[in-house]
């Protein structure tokens, strides 16, 4: 059980003589025994930042600490770390119980120890009936198990989880968060994950480091980067549904701040605190989660009135759809089932407190103090 | 404008069944959706309407006309397919012109081009006409996929997960935008899935396969409010439905716990309790179970947290009670530990209830019905 | 610096090979400009000429040769499209019952040395009249050509998705529309490269066209024996005749280079 910390670490390399930074001064220090998700789109540097930590890459500058540890220059095998591949990368050839072993009996722990550790591994991972089984007539759900009993039997100090669930589908998927996120809670070992699955990272992770280009966006709680995005990156990348997100224009009148879409179908006002963060006709990207629109039936401050375009109904809660602009559609999840029909008009109202601003040019959140969560 | 009529029909590869007596009929200018998993035999179902499969067994009509030895040319049914199915070696315009320039459209140059430019312009691929598949993202291939079948006007559209590959946010979008083509366009459509929430949101009428065989056949309120078998409710649903076994006491009393209170019967399922029946399953969804961290009344059972998985605004909360896993929904900045118990209640008022043949205890199968569900109430 | 050392002793040893491989071609060259009492001499240093061009061209027998060749392999090639096409696409598109078996036993025909098989079908075309024939030896060519060009073309075939097909059969297109207009483009560079590698192997082929044929039909490889005279070898118009019978594949080669690459890399063969 250890801290790990990662320094300034750079990564880059040429391709075609052009000079390409994978990963640009990640810092993220985590704490003992906590779970942090490596989250971002494909080719974000996410895979190649885990990679370094394992030592299967070269780091380019910055440090690799676990503790006071250095790991730079240590060989993969001599890290403590625990690296449970994204394809399993099992043995074919050998049983479940072999396969677990294996790096023990290359390191010659004698038998006894090597089964009561494996007996241990089972009870926790749920294995007990699949030791004697060959990897080729597991399902994809007892393969990651397995995957990640292997990464685990090393006692590392820090696991490394690669997508773990990216290759599993649906029902399987779900049981599988629901058990890494148990497993961990159990075992309390400081845990890296990386995924380009928000919802994976968000039910999973403690803290989540939100990776954009190789570079940092955010780092904080499932809850933070969810209710207090930085930047319009972050805002739209974690949620599901997304996050509605649109240009709008700041007007004040008679003292209360209006925002306009661009063609003014659009029109809202939002609590006076903005005017110190907004300039009047100035650009603004304004977004807000489907989740924090109601539908209202009496005028009421911060609500305005639109036309449904589309409306469904999924049982447990029903989505209402907003043709705004040519190409961008307002959405509202409502828990409450209401029966809609396209054309009709509701009243809609932001929750004040859960609005969105960011600068249009930079991304970046306008009003700094932080929303309530 | 068509209706299609399924009769019988079975289908065999070498040994697997893969479609086992389907009986289905299609209203004309309906939406509906065959919901199912992977291998369920979905796509094989659309390729026997599509005459691309000749059906071992059972009848293919279109409209009455009796069309299994009609080959898919002559179908006048357009296909958008999962993997999107286009030609390579053409560009965007003559993929989505193919159809307009065969030898059942034969359409002069001119009408070409305006029907594909308005096609395009609906899709919002004006811009991309002149370039190669190979250059365009899944998206968009998705969308002249759709493209070459509503350049048409055919008897029938028959949609292969036509938004599956698509990423989280890309296809709520699209679904939303299906969901508003569907409202223009007047030809009936049958839309194959395996995500339930496209089944409920898109279908005017939803068929569930499940191993060749059909589940149930239903509107989608009928489908999440009253499914027919166990296998239907844990469908549809995210988190998944929680089951209870539950044993029925001689005064009509349900025991679900050990610790908890009996509670009686719901009025409406006790005439369909039969008399000998000790045991049935309760079907519980996540929202719809109560959760507190004090015992406030004899109803609550203590549950040990499992784990706890924030998804945004809501949360899942996975308790363990007996070895068994329940899940709730909860909102996502409830504050758990992890090492206090978590009380549970269970409402059977909010239950579905499953007899021990996995059937809901207010439908039946009518045999003469060949898989069309019957509802007693 | 060290990688620049290293850069250098590969690319001279790669030129160093080239040279290597080179070399008989150069030397072919070489020799079809020298006289034949320049022959056996093993200075570089010669007067060039054209002698030998102008006997090849004399009597225009030459170009009959040549003429032969062209007929016996482009029918043997075309034979083989019209042929292996089809079966290529039914043993890549249907599973039926000994599909491998059939597959194998294609590839089979080029398992037996040629000079195995020659003797009973010497023995045949007698019989039959096929011997020293144009039907005859395209046929034979055939079956050479025939192997390669279905194993190629079956992963191709296979390449392409069944829903293509399917898609442009509901667009309104019969079978037959579908396979010209969709299938084929597709395959274009695997035919292409199978073709040209067939034509090679049928062009060059020396032993059916000598014991087969020789008399009425005469290819350019067999005509060279005319060169090897009771006295003496005319080694610089055999050279000549050689390298002249080489350029139609050479300039073939190298006009379609791009296909072949593509065609041999692309899809290409599969199990």
């Amino acid at each position: 059980m250890a801290k790990l910390t990662l320094k300034n670490l750079n990564k880059s390399f040429y391709k075609n003589r052009e000079a390409i930074h994978a990963v640009s001064d990640l810092s993220i220090e985590t704490k003992d025994g906590e779970f942090v998700a490596l989250l971002g789109p494909s080719g974000c540097g996410k895979s190649t930042t885990l990679r370094m930590i394992a030592g299967l890459e070269d780091i380019t500058s910055g440090e690799v600490l676990i503790g006071e540890r250095k790991l730079n220059d240590l060989h993969p095998k001599d890290r403590n770390i625990g690296l449970a591949f994204e394809n399993y990368a099992m043995y074919p050839p050998l049983s479940v119980y072999d396969n677990i072993s294996f790096n023990m009996r290359a390191k010659n722990v004698p038998k006894e120890t090597i089964k009561k550790e494996i007996d241990k591994m089972a009870s926790l991972l749920d294995l007990k009936d699949l030791l004697a089984m060959n990897p080729s007539a597991l399902s994809g759900g007892q393969k990651q198990r397995v995957n990640i009993a292997r990464a685990l039997i090393r006692r590392p100090e820090v696991l490394l989880l690669d997508e773990p669930l990216s290759h599993l589908d649906g029902k399987v998927r779900q049981k599988m968060r629901t058990e890494i996120k148990h497993l961990h809670n159990e075992i309390n070992c400081t845990t890296i994950i990386v995924t380009h699955d928000q919802l994976e990272a968000m039910a999973l992770a403690d803290r989540i480091a939100i990776i954009k280009d190789g570079v940092l966006q955010q780092f904080g709680t499932p809850l933070e980067v969810f209710n207090h995005p930085q930047n319009e990156f972050v805002a739209g990348f974690i949620g599901e549904p997304p996050m509605n997100i649109f240009t709008v224009f700041a007007t004040f009148k008679e003292g209360s701040v209006y925002l306009v879409s661009k063609n003014g179908k659009l029109r809202f006002n939002v609590p006076d605190k903005y005017k110190d963060y907004l300039e009047e006709g100035k650009e603004y990207r304004f977004g807000i989660r489907p989740t924090d629109i109601s539908v209202v039936t009496d005028d009421q401050p911060y609500s305005t009135e639109l036309n449904v375009t589309v409306f469904e109904n999924v049982g447990e809660e029903c989505r209402i759809h907003i043709k705004i602009e040519e190409d961008n559609i307002l959405s509202i999840v409502s828990e409450e089932i209401y029966k809609l029909d396209t054309g009709d008009g509701i009243k809609i109202k932001f929750d004040s407190d859960r609005i969105h601003i960011f600068d249009v040019n930079t991304g970046e959140r306008v009003e700094k103090q932080k929303v309530l969560i | 404008m068509a209706d299609v009529t399924l009769q019988s029909v079975s289908k065999k590869f070498k040994k697997d069944i893969a479609l086992d007596n389907i009986n289905l009929k299609i209203k004309d200018k309906e939406f509906f959706v065959i919901f199912g998993p992977a291998g369920a035999g979905k796509t094989t179902l659309l390729n026997v309407i599509a005459g691309l499969y000749l059906p071992d067994y059972g009848d293919v009509y279109l409209d009455g006309e009796h069309y299994n030895y009609v080959e898919p040319e002559d179908r006048n049914i357009a296909m958008v397919f999962e993997n999107y199915a286009l030609y390579p070696h053409f560009t965007v315009f003559d993929n989505i012109a193919s159809p307009l320039r065969s030898p059942r459209y034969k359409e002069p140059k001119a009408v070409v081009e305006k029907e594909v430019s308005r096609v395009a312009n609906i899709l919002k691929i004006d811009h991309l006409l002149e370039r190669d598949i190979s250059e365009l993202s899944n998206g968009q291939r998705q969308r002249v996929g759709l493209g070459r079948a509503l350049v048409r006007n055919p008897n029938v559209f028959l949609m292969d997960e036509p938004i599956t590959h698509l990423d989280a946010k890309l296809r709520h979008q699209m679904r939303a935008e299906l969901k508003e083509m569907q409202k223009n366009l007047d030809t009936t459509t049958i839309y194959v899935t395996h995500d339930y929430l496209e089944a409920l949101s898109l279908g005017d009428k939803i068929a569930i396969l499940n191993e060749g065989k059909i589940e149930q056949i239903g509107t989608p309120d009928e489908i999440y409010y009253y499914p027919h078998n166990e296998f239907v409710a844990s469908s549809f649903g995210e988190p998944e439905i929680n089951f209870f076994r539950a044993s029925v006491t001689k005064d009509n009393q349900l025991s679900i716990f050990e610790e908890a209170k009996n509670q009686p019967l719901p009025e409406t399922i006790k005439g369909y309790v039969k008399e000998n029946v000790t045991s049935v399953k309760l079907g519980i969804r996540p929202k719809n179970i109560q959760y507190s961290f004090t015992k406030e009344n004899e109803n609550c059972v203590e549950c040990i947290p499992y784990s706890f998985e924030p998804l945004g605004a809501k949360a899942v909360l996975t308790v363990e009670k007996d070895g068994n896993q329940i899940r709730l929904t909860v909102p996502s900045t409830l504050q758990v530990a992890m090492d206090k118990p978590v009380y549970v209640q269970l409402d059977v008022n909010k239950a579905i209830f499953f007899g021990p043949n996995k059937m809901n205890l207010l439908s039946k199968y009518r045999e003469d019905a060949k898989g069309e569900v019957v509802w007693q109430n | 610096m060290k990688k620049k050392i290293i850069a250098f002793l590969q690319n001279a040893a790669l030129v160093l090979y080239a040279m290597f491989a080179i070399f008989p071609l150069l030397w072919l060259v070489i020799l079809s400009f020298k006289h034949d009492r320049d022959m056996f001499n093993t200075t570089f240093i010669f007067t060039p000429t054209l002698e030998n061009y102008r006997m090849l061209f004399s009597d225009g027998e030459y170009i009959g040769y040549f003429l032969d060749n062209i007929i016996v392999s482009f029918g043997a090639i075309a034979l083989s499209i019209i042929v292996g096409v089809p079966a290529a696409y039914a043993l890549a598109r249907f599973d039926f019952k000994g599909r491998d078996g059939i597959a194998f036993t294609f590839l089979s025909f080029r398992f037996a040395p040629e000079i195995l098989v020659v003797l009973p079908l010497f023995l045949l075309y007698q019989e039959l009249g096929l011997y020293d024939t144009y039907v005859g030896l395209i046929w034979v060519f055939q079956v050479l050509s025939l192997p390669l060009l279905i194993w190629i073309l079956r992963g191709y075939f296979e390449d392409i998705s069944v829903e293509v097909e399917n898609a442009a059969r509901l667009d309104g297109y019969s079978w037959w529309q579908v396979f010209i207009k969709i299938v084929m483009p597709l395959i274009r560079p695997g035919l292409v490269a199978s073709a040209l590698l067939s034509l090679i192997f049928v062009w060059n082929n020396f032993t059916f066209s000598l014991l087969l044929a020789g008399q009425d039909v005469t290819t350019t490889t067999v005509a060279m024996l005319q060169y090897v005279a009771s006295d003496t070898v005319h080694y610089g118009q055999m050279a000549g005749a050689v390298l002249i019978a080489s350029l139609p594949i050479i300039i073939l080669a190298l006009s379609i280079q791009k296909h072949l690459v593509r065609g041999l890399s692309m899809g290409s063969v599969k199990g």
